[in-house]
């Protein structure tokens, strides 16, 4: 089998489908990762909820039941907002994809338990093959995400939640001002690996009839009898699609981590004095002025 | 000056259903303008103490009265007396805290970290907050470092910016948890001298060190804590020049 210049002229006849499949890819992405992100947000704070038993009975009584073993106890520390949360956690990462994907389409989205108008949205896609997609997805990287999400959070030294509580901060505001942005930091490279990982494993929803990139390279082999020419097309368009992306998180990596470098505050001194220089001509600088908030 | 500011009451603190007494029965009055140190060997439930006070560590059993309202219970009686949830957070806000870690917040400058509670927490305008930051920023030395990170300052200067940190608030109580156990020895002064100069103010301070020097120096209360207990209290002339019980001679013997 060999590789022709011409082939790939052939493939280009096909550019229009590659086109939608690529659209379709980014908004299978897009979508997959709103709903997984929402859905990791939920599930992580159910893991890291405390809740049970004890929260119902004033505290005198908790503090007798604290002091006590046996299965009361046992039975006053379960949580089952966290259990049910780590049990669907466990479930979606030790199930196949495709199964799960299955199961979301045959079964769940059934004409006889919810049957799907044949609409198409975006002007291209079928409305009952791509919410199929998109839900089977974001629920499996909802779970990979909540993980993430909850290995971060726990990750940051509990110093800065006493610290933040000590100043009459409230669960929230510490949670907002100072644990997330310090999470999402720690946690940029895991999220950047999951977004690029949704990105290649939409691929997988053509076997349910979604239009994506795969479902071009098809076309395009059917078409042309052509094997590796649609597939090489279809290998670097996924590439354009997750190289930008996990550039993009490094981006936002080295910006948040400026706490991190003992010369970033002084790094964004230096950048602003680059700035003056550029515009005064000759002026001297002070080194270590101060920067006008 | 006797004003009663915080009235603990049979504190304890249990771990592992009671096996371990962090702190077993701690009753002890805390006036306006004290500077009460603690001192210890080291699993003597001075930190735990200290803890509890703004309930970091939630007490097993026993009573907090800060200002008048028993912080341990739920509930607290408003102004006309009937039971309203009680918000830990307000009480907090009255007292500062100091780590042994400092604690400051990484992702933050100096001057955010400093204004981040007065503007989310008591609603203070950005600018009002800045100005008072860099007013307490001249008095510890370090009005040149507001636009730096924690990570490029030392441990003294993070300390004494975590002083300030919980001054912003304008509390009540400072608490200092082992202030200067993570310095390096030549730094120990500078946040010992920033603390001295709170204690000649007048604030009320709670201070758990090792460092003997300064409790005999400043503090007029001293605390010998062991085992959960508190087992000898006076002015640091009795406790340093006469002290009784001999759990806090053999202390002393060997620290001093």
């Amino acid at each position: 089998m060999h590789i022709s210049a011409s082939g790939f002229a052939r493939v280009f006849q096909y550019s229009q489908m590659f086109k939608e499949g690529m659209l379709c890819t980014v908004y299978l992405s897009f979508f997959t990762v709103v709903l997984g992100f929402v859905l990791a947000l939920l599930l992580a704070t159910m893991r890291m909820s405390d809740i049970n038993i004890y929260r119902l009975l004033p505290r005198d009584t908790q503090r007798s039941l604290r002091l006590k073993g046996g299965i009361g106890f046992a039975l006053a520390r379960f949580n089952p907002i966290s259990f049910v949360a780590s049990l669907y956690v466990e479930v979606m990462r030790a199930t196949p994809l495709l199964v799960q994907l299955f199961i979301v389409y045959q079964v769940l989205f059934n004409k006889n338990v919810i049957d799907l108008p044949a609409v198409t949205i975006f002007g291209f896609l079928k409305l009952n093959r791509f919410l199929p997609g998109v839900i089977a997805l974001g629920l499996n990287s909802g779970a990979y995400l909540a993980e993430i999400i909850r290995a971060g959070i726990q990750s940051i030294d509990g110093g800065q939640t006493e610290a933040a509580r000590s100043l009459g901060l409230s669960q929230m505001q510490n949670m907002r001002f100072i644990i997330l942005p310090q999470a999402i930091k720690n946690i940029l490279p895991a999220i950047g690996n999951e977004f690029v990982t949704i990105i290649k494993e939409s691929a997988i929803t053509y076997t349910i009839g979604v239009q994506d990139l795969m479902a071009a390279v098809k076309a395009a082999q059917a078409g042309t009898f052509l094997i590796i020419e649609p597939l090489l097309v279809v290998a670097v368009m996924y590439f354009c699609l997750t190289f930008p992306t996990s550039k993009v998180i490094a981006y936002f990596e080295k910006k948040m981590s400026v706490g991190d470098r003992r010369n970033g505050g002084d790094r964004q001194r230096m950048r602003k004095r680059k700035v003056g220089f550029a515009g005064k001509g000759e002026q001297e600088i002070p080194m270590y002025e101060e920067v006008a908030k | 000056m006797n004003e009663k500011l915080i009235e603990v009451k049979n504190l304890k603190k249990y771990y592992n259903r009671g096996a371990i007494k962090a702190l077993d029965g701690i009753s002890v009055d805390i006036n306006r303008g004290d500077v009460m140190v603690i001192i210890g060997p080291s699993g003597s439930g001075k930190s735990t103490f200290l803890r509890s006070l703004n309930l970091l560590e939630e007490p097993s059993d026993g009573e907090i009265i800060f200002d008048g309202v028993d912080i341990t219970k739920k509930k607290a009686p408003n102004a006309e007396g009937k039971p309203v949830k009680l918000n830990i957070d307000e009480h907090r806000q009255k007292m500062g805290m100091v780590f042994q870690h400092f604690n400051l917040f990484p992702h933050k400058t100096i001057m955010e970290n400093l204004t981040l509670a007065p503007i989310q927490v008591k609603r203070m305008a950005k600018a009002a907050a800045e100005e008072k930051a860099m007013k307490l920023l001249h008095r510890v030395g370090l009005a040149d470092r507001a636009d730096a990170y924690p990570i490029q300052l030392s441990g003294g200067q993070k300390q004494r910016i975590a002083i300030v940190r919980a001054l912003m608030m304008e509390p009540e109580v400072m608490l200092f948890d082992e202030p200067t156990s993570a310095l390096d020895p030549e730094m120990v002064g500078e946040v010992l001298e920033v603390m001295k100069e709170l204690a000649h103010e007048g604030m009320t301070m709670v201070v758990v060190t090792h460092e003997m020097g300064f409790a005999r120096e400043v503090g007029n209360r001293v605390l010998f804590m062991a085992d959960g207990r508190l087992l000898e209290e006076g002015t640091p002339e009795e406790l340093f020049g006469n002290p009784q019980h001999p759990r806090l001679q053999d202390f002393l013997s060997k620290v001093l």
